[in-house]
């Protein structure tokens, strides 16, 4: 084939003319410089008030998250009690069951570290609101008031990881140089400080309540009842007096009149919930804010998995005709107040008892894939505000109003029967301190409390000893051993472990 | 796209046009074999010179032609040189072909063009589309399993479902770690949509010099497909096969009664705890679940093609169906394809082409986890109770773990329907005899739908659902790809032959997807079902953009074909990098030595060739992920204002790395290659060395730094996979009716990480197993991705031997493994196979052909995860309980059947299990008509067959199948309830009529 001199000039003329066509098309700048899709990149965050608003969002989904609700939530922050067991077959996730006979080690895959994982993302989600928001331009009422929010979900957090953990890795910014990616544990007294600073923050800001559409948001009331709890287990009796005290002077909140109806979702929020975690079986699956707490604990197979049960420790610990009794253990054989029959003992079914205060009644819980998601997390009730009010006036001298504030407290649960629950009249300052210990142990019982508020009384080894409890060790969980692998040693493991 | 199709439309125009040629012919007869051996050659080409006249040799290597009598006739045929004779009506025309000097003029497919295989100085592997046809694959991925050295092909058992190809070990981890898949010049990263039957050749690129042209994406290899074209007179082929699969290597379970037995001992009643079952031999032998689920299932394959064509031009068209119903109750899959191309020779300087694929399947898909349901399930359940209703788990104590697999599987309903069209054109400019000039665009657009449908059921305590959904996913795909080369290429001198090729390229993905979901839609049997009418319909969507830019060139030299030269160097842009990183540049150099070119070898006859060449080169992973490098927000709902309000949230879940750049694939490779024989005997060995450098992996970080996944993507690790391959053939034949061929290729590997960024903090992966525990390690020394965990040195025969390991195992029982090595992991088994081999032979007498190929992977671990992901009371195998602990001095190897404990349940050697096989995987068997008995009825070859693929493998392994499919290799080997494989068994038929 031959092509002459001057077509070949045409046909290259040609052949370059097309090439730059299509070098011009593809060398644009821009072409090689997509915008991720259908995600907002990490700058686009916080750019105003709607950007402010959706971290805010962001930090009460996370609440219900499973590291923060089920199962390493119930292995580190209830397990150790002795209201409760495992629950399920004994081939059943053992793992948890470590955490009752204090041999968990901190290498239980999917507890410790899921625990320590979530709580810290938690608070990753916080300081980027606190750090963030001030500099949006938006209005400053709803600016501060977000900042405020998110200071008091960081407190909280923090206060869960120095309650089970002491020294914990303190950090309050979103890491931005490598010297951020690896710190030590930071001395305990530090973080409560920091605790302590977020929450005054909070509280001279947050407002005492809210608008029906803004319920679950953090109140005034609930900085300082977390800031009362907060010294409690700093054994700062005069600052929780202080707190409970102010709290109780808000005079909005008041213990629901029926103790069993008030765990239920159709009173949700109602007025002894000073914060309460917002869940919802919701439709879209993505990342919604649903919550596995009711179903881990849940009547098996129907609705749910049976752990986290309670002991006959605890129904020994309710005098006799405590009503609450019955509305907190749902006993298999049984019928609920709801009209669901719990399946007996035997066939499929292995807990004869279940926690009533998560449980959701059937109809409700079988909606779809997640039975109970939409139960609501229960954080601080009023009537926990009551008895640290009652322990801090004893603790103080107060005989009086020690007495008068655990008396409400018995008075609801009684629900009129004079018969039972009679009133504590003891004035003898320990008598008393035992009363109000009891009266917590009743009340607050499976809503983990019981672990860390005997370890706090100083009566671990008492009370625990005959599962292994051992005085300087398990007063404090292990640090996840995959923490301390990462960093390489920076972080050390707690005594005894 | 809107141009191709009416580029199509107008060729398909020309199709029915150009090839009705009318002429004075008359019936040519003739026969053609290989001149030294006599064995006769199918396939060959057979043209009237000057005419579009042509055919091919059948099966007994005749032809019959119409022409006009005193045609020339021009015979050619691949690796042999062309003869042409003068035909002339009545007589029968003998033609003996000889082999081309060395078998070496064969044409070898390089990237961006073709080489003559003496001139190659890579390591190019081709297989023939004829030898992957020929197995029922309807993935000709498939069915290069056992081919080619170095390569192992991983099959899944589930239809429909892509097979994965490692080529000369682990290449990359992250991102897309499938070898490039190069269309005719269009790239994929799935070749799924291509029928098997119209791949002309498959060649596969295994060094890095051979690859370093295709840079960014060739990083695991390069696989080059041409797909079939169209020549001589027109004629119709028609393939095809029915039978049906047989699922293979099912574990047998533990009966009722065993397992109720094991129940108890879980439950403690070898302490004297209460028994769980009072007696267990009344369940007898109960159900076998994976028996009752597993079924033989109908396959059949029908291909039908027509082609023709001249040196003017020439034409392909075919369809295909392939159906494919699984071996689990319900899942099927079909296929259809259609493939139109066409090339047409304008005038003396241009050339135009395009070409079509498309392809339609429909699969209703199998739910996530059935095979691990089926083993676990308890055999004491019945499958439905007398009375009709679904045997319950629920009602037996055996926790809520299990469920009935036959309830699950009757309430899934889920489709999936792909539709693929890929299309491609090109004009090639030949602006001087030496000089072209080509141009190509190639698109693909696939739509997936998939589709499922939750109805309101209570099937079990356990297994219900009290409202319905229904959700639907669309997901777009649009790519496109632009590639533009000027080659030069002349000899000099008779002696200098050089090759020259510049180009530029891009290429853009975008991906779209849509899922809607509704709650309470009424359900039609026929139509679709519309989210409208349903409660709450919710739209989420997402979405992937990714764009590349590249600039190559390629030098090649070759000197009297005796000294060889060739060069590549390609810098390519990739947008999932940023800034200074957006840019790689990928170069390669190889050299060889045609030692029986030389003037001292032209008195030897023992060799016909002999080679000598050697390579390196570097290849890249540009497609690691849209949003790999950069921080991006997670989103959440949060239900502020209680009831049933949501909002939306948005928040930074992850740490982006402070930078990412381009892993490099760096290889080096040096190979000797000949035949000897006059061709009987040829061999080729390679060895190489392939690293893979600054590795992404997903790096654990402290979770203090409240990062969701508790990982950083970023530059990690550098490893290294070296070995050798060897390659053997050797054909012949014995008299004049017998002829054989028998090929073996064995290949070595070993993977060892050279280094990790993370200094001694090893890389953790797995976690499919063992309870969430992760299983997979990769640390500076050791191979990728190896196993973790404890050794097993023994089992707590008495609670004195439990309380002496209370220090590292402080939750162990007795009957519990016995962690060796003072309760320290250490590495337990190595998931990356160290020996692949294939034996592919053919044997042929008289009018019967047969076929018969073996396989096999050796020195590999895998982790049974069946056994060891457990929640309670899930089913054990038989083997377990024949082996198991049960009281003292019952076993020293085996723990008792509480498995989910801290000591059993961790990960440890007891899971990892030898995933050695050698499979029998085709024995074809075959009667050819001889042209005598078929030429009446129109037809040039007929051949009926009877196959089975897949016969019997054999292997120690306890699981469902020695080929477990990675999800990457920090975390690979793990079975947690893969499908088995299946045997097929069918009979067949090759016709072709003309």
């Amino acid at each position: 084939m031959l092509v002459n001199k001057k077509n070949f000039l045409t046909l290259l003329g040609i052949v370059a003319a097309a090439v730059s066509i299509m070098i011009d098309s593809g060398c644009k700048k821009s072409f090689l410089d997509p915008q991720p899709q259908g995600v907002l990149p990490a700058v686009q965050l916080y750019k105003d008030e709607t950007g402010a608003t959706q971290g805010i969002n962001a930090i009460y989904s996370q609440l219900g998250a499973w590291a923060e609700t089920a199962f390493p939530a119930l292995a580190i922050e209830s397990m150790g009690g002795d209201e409760v067991q495992k629950g399920s077959t004994s081939g059943d996730s053992p793992a948890i069951g470590y955490y009752h006979s204090f041999t968990q080690t901190g290498a239980e895959n999917g507890f410790d570290n899921t625990f320590w994982n979530g709580i810290y993302a938690e608070i990753s989600l916080c300081s980027q609101a606190v750090d963030s928001i001030p500099l949006i331009n938006m209005d400053a009422t709803l600016r501060a008031r977000y900042v405020a929010e998110a200071k008091f979900v960081r407190a909280y957090q923090y206060f869960r990881l120095v309650r089970a953990y002491g020294d914990v890795p303190l950090r309050l910014h979103y890491p931005k140089t490598a010297a951020d990616f690896n710190i030590p544990r930071t001395p305990k007294a530090q973080v409560w400080a920091q605790i302590e600073q977020d929450l005054n923050d909070a509280a001279s800001v947050l407002p005492q309540s809210y608008s029906a559409s803004d319920l679950g948001r953090a109140t005034k009331g609930a900085a300082w009842a977390l800031h009362a709890k907060v010294a409690m287990y700093e054994g700062k009796w005069a600052d929780v007096l202080t707190y409970t005290n102010d709290v109780i002077g808000e005079g909005i909140y008041s213990l629901f009149p029926d103790f069993e109806k008030s765990f239920r979702i159709a009173n949700e929020n109602n007025s002894e919930e000073i914060f309460e975690i917002q869940n919802v079986n919701s439709y879209t699956n993505t990342n919604a804010t649903y919550s596995q707490y009711s179903q881990v604990q849940g009547v098996a197979p129907a609705a749910g998995w049976g752990f986290n049960v309670p002991t006959q420790t605890l129904v020994n610990a309710f005098e006799t005709g405590d009503p609450r009794l019955n509305a907190t253990i749902l006993f298999a054989g049984s019928t609920s107040a709801e009209g669901d029959a719990i399946p007996a003992l035997g066939s499929g079914h292995v807990d004869t008892m279940y926690n009533y205060k998560s449980y959701v009644p059937f109809a409700d819980a079988i909606l779809y894939n997640n039975p109970g998601a939409d139960q609501d997390v229960r954080v601080i009730r009023y009537s926990d505000v009551l008895l640290m009010n009652a322990e801090a006036n004893n603790n103080q001298g107060n005989t009086t109003a020690a007495l008068a504030s655990l008396e409400k407290v018995r008075a609801r649960a009684r629900a009129g029967n004079n018969s039972i629950l009679p009133p504590v009249t003891t004035t003898d300052k320990t008598q008393l301190q035992l009363a109000i210990w009891h009266e917590r142990q009743v009340e607050l019982a499976m809503e983990s409390d019981r672990f860390f508020d005997v370890v706090r009384q100083g009566r671990g080894v008492q009370l625990f000893g005959n599962r292994g409890f051992k005085a300087g060790k398990n007063e404090l969980q292990p640090i996840p051993t995959d923490e301390i692998t990462l960093s390489g040693g920076i972080v050390k493991q707690n005594p005894g472990y | 796209m809107k141009r191709i199709f009416t580029i199509s439309g107008f060729v398909l125009l020309c199709l029915f046009v150009v090839n009705i040629a009318f002429a004075q012919n008359v019936t040519l007869h003739g026969k053609v074999t290989d001149a030294a051996t006599g064995e006769t050659l199918i396939g060959v080409s057979v043209i009237a010179k000057g005419t579009q006249l042509g055919t091919q040799t059948d099966v007994n290597g005749a032809f019959t032609l119409q022409a006009p009598s005193g045609s020339t006739l021009v015979v050619s045929y691949v690796g042999y040189t062309s003869q042409e004779v003068v035909a002339n009506a009545g007589t029968t025309i003998s033609v003996k072909l000889v082999q081309a000097a060395n078998g070496l003029n064969e044409v070898v497919v390089v990237g961006y063009g073709t080489q003559k295989k003496v001139d190659v100085t890579g390591s190019i592997t081709t297989v023939k589309g004829a030898d992957l046809a020929v197995q029922p694959d309807n993935n000709a991925v498939s069915a290069l399993q056992g081919k080619v050295a170095g390569v192992q092909i991983t099959n899944s058992g589930t239809p429909g479902t892509s097979p994965q190809i490692t080529i000369r070990g682990v290449g990359t981890i992250f991102g897309n770690q499938s070898p490039l898949f190069v269309v005719d010049g269009v790239w994929y990263n799935d070749i799924s949509f291509v029928n098997p039957n119209d791949i002309e050749s498959m060649s596969v690129l295994k060094d890095a010099s051979s690859e370093a042209i295709y840079g960014l994406q060739a990083a695991n290899g390069v696989v080059i497909i041409t797909t079939k074209k169209g020549s001589g007179a027109a004629k119709v082929h028609y393939d095809g096969y029915v039978g049906y699969s047989n699922p293979t290597n099912v574990p047998k379970m533990a009966n009722g009664t065993e397992y109720a037995t094991m129940v108890n001992e879980l439950n403690g009643s070898l302490n004297g705890a209460a028994l769980t079952f009072a007696n267990p031999s009344s369940f007898g032998t109960g159900t076998d679940w994976l028996h009752l689920l597993l079924h033989d299932a109908f396959t059949q394959n029908h291909n039908i093609s027509v082609s023709g064509g001249s040196d003017k031009s020439s034409y392909y068209f075919s369809a295909g169906y392939f159906q494919q119903n699984g071996n689990v109750e319900y899942n099927k899959y079909d296929r259809i394809t259609v493939q139109m191309n066409q090339d047409v020779q304008i005038g003396k300087i241009l050339k135009i082409g395009y070409k079509s694929i498309l392809s339609g399947d429909h699969s209703r898909d199998l739910p996530g986890g059935i095979m691990y349901k089926a083993y676990t399930a308890p055999p004491i359940v019945p499958v439905r109770y007398a009375d009709g209703t679904y045997g319950d788990p629920g009602d037996f104590p055996v926790g809520n773990a299990v469920s009935n697999p036959q309830a699950t599987l009757d309430y899934f309903n889920q489709t999936t329907q792909n539709y693929d069209f890929n299309g491609s054109a090109y004009a090639e400019l030949k602006l001087a005899p030496f000089l072209t000039f080509r141009s190509s665009f190639g698109g693909t657009f696939i739509h997936q739908e998939v589709q499922n449908y939750d109805p309101v059921y209570q099937a079990t305590k356990g297994q219900f659902n009290s409202i319905s959904t229904l959700s639907r996913d669309n997901e777009d795909t649009r790519n496109w790809i632009q590639e533009n080369t000027l080659t030069f290429d002349k000899t000099f001198d008779h002696a200098h032959h050089v090759t020259v090729l510049a180009g530029f390229s891009s290429q853009r993905l975008k991906s779209y997807s849509e899922s809607a979901e509704a709650k309470d839609v009424p359900n039609y049997n026929t139509g679709d079902d519309y989210f409208s009418l349903g409660d709450n319909p919710t739209l989420s969507d997402g979405g992937n953009l990714e764009t590349r830019e590249s600039y190559f060139g390629r030098v090649s030299y070759s000197y009297k074909d005796t000294y060889l030269l060739n060069a590549t160097l390609r810098r390519d842009g990739s947008s999932d990098f940023t800034g200074s990183n957006k840019w790689g540049t990928f170069p390669s150099i190889g050299a060889g030595w045609v030692i029986s070119n030389e003037d001292f070898m032209k008195n030897q006859t023992v060799f016909d060739n002999l080679k000598l060449r050697g390579s390196w080169g570097e290849a890249g992973n540009g497609a690691v992920g849209a949003t790999t490098g950069r921080a991006v927000a997670t989103n959440f709902v949060s239900n502020l204002g209680g009831g049933t309000n949501t909002q939306i949230g948005e928040g930074l879940l992850q740490i982006a790395p402070p930078q990412l750049y381009w892993e490099k694939s760096v290889g080096t490779d040096a190979g000797l290659e000949g035949s000897l024989l006059k061709g009987r005997l040829t061999f080729e060995i390679d060895y190489y060395i392939k690293k893979t450098e600054n590795a992404i992996f997903p790096v654990p970080i402290v979770g203090s730094l409240g990062a969701n996944g508790g990982t950083l993507n970023a530059n990690q690790a550098t490893y290294q996979n070296k070995g050798w391959e060897f390659s053997a053939g050797w054909q012949d034949h014995i008299g004049k009716d017998f002829s054989y061929s028998v090929d073996g290729n064995f290949s070595v590997n070993n993977n060892k990480v050279l280094s990790v960024v993370s200094g001694n903090i090893p890389l953790y992966g797995g976690g499919g197993a063992a309870g969430g525990n992760l299983t997979n390690r990769t640390i500076v020394g050791q191979p990728i991705g190896e196993f973790y965990g404890y050794q097993v040195v023994g089992i707590f025969q008495n609670q004195d031997q439990v309380n002496a390991a209370k220090s590292y195992e402080p939750n162990a029982q007795v009957g519990d493994v016995i962690w060796g090595n003072n309760g320290q992991k250490t590495d337990i088994g190595n998931p990356n196979p160290k020996y692949i081999y294939g034996f592919n032979t053919t044997f042929k007498y008289k009018n019967v052909d047969l076929r018969v190929d073996i396989s096999g992977v050796g020195k590999v671990s895998l982790y049974n995860g069946n056994e060891d992901t457990r929640f309670g009371e899930e089913n054990w195998t038989e083997n377990f309980y024949q082996n198991r602990w049960h009281g003292a001095g019952t076993s020293n190897t085996t723990p008792s059947p509480f498995l989910s404990d801290a000591a059993n349940g961790a990960p440890n050697s007891f899971y990892v299990e030898n995933g050695s096989y050698l499979r029998i995987r085709n024995i074809n068997l075959g009667y050819n008509f001889s042209s005598s008995l078929i030429s009446n009825l129109g037809m040039s070859n007929l051949r009926l067959y009877v196959s089975g693929q897949n016969i019997a493998t054999f292997t120690k392994y306890k699981g469902f199948n020695p080929e477990v499919l990675a999800s990457g290799a920090d975390n690979q080997g793990i079975d947690t309830g893969v499908v088995p494989i299946y045997a097929i068994f069918n009979i067949g038929l090759n016709a072709t009529f003309k």
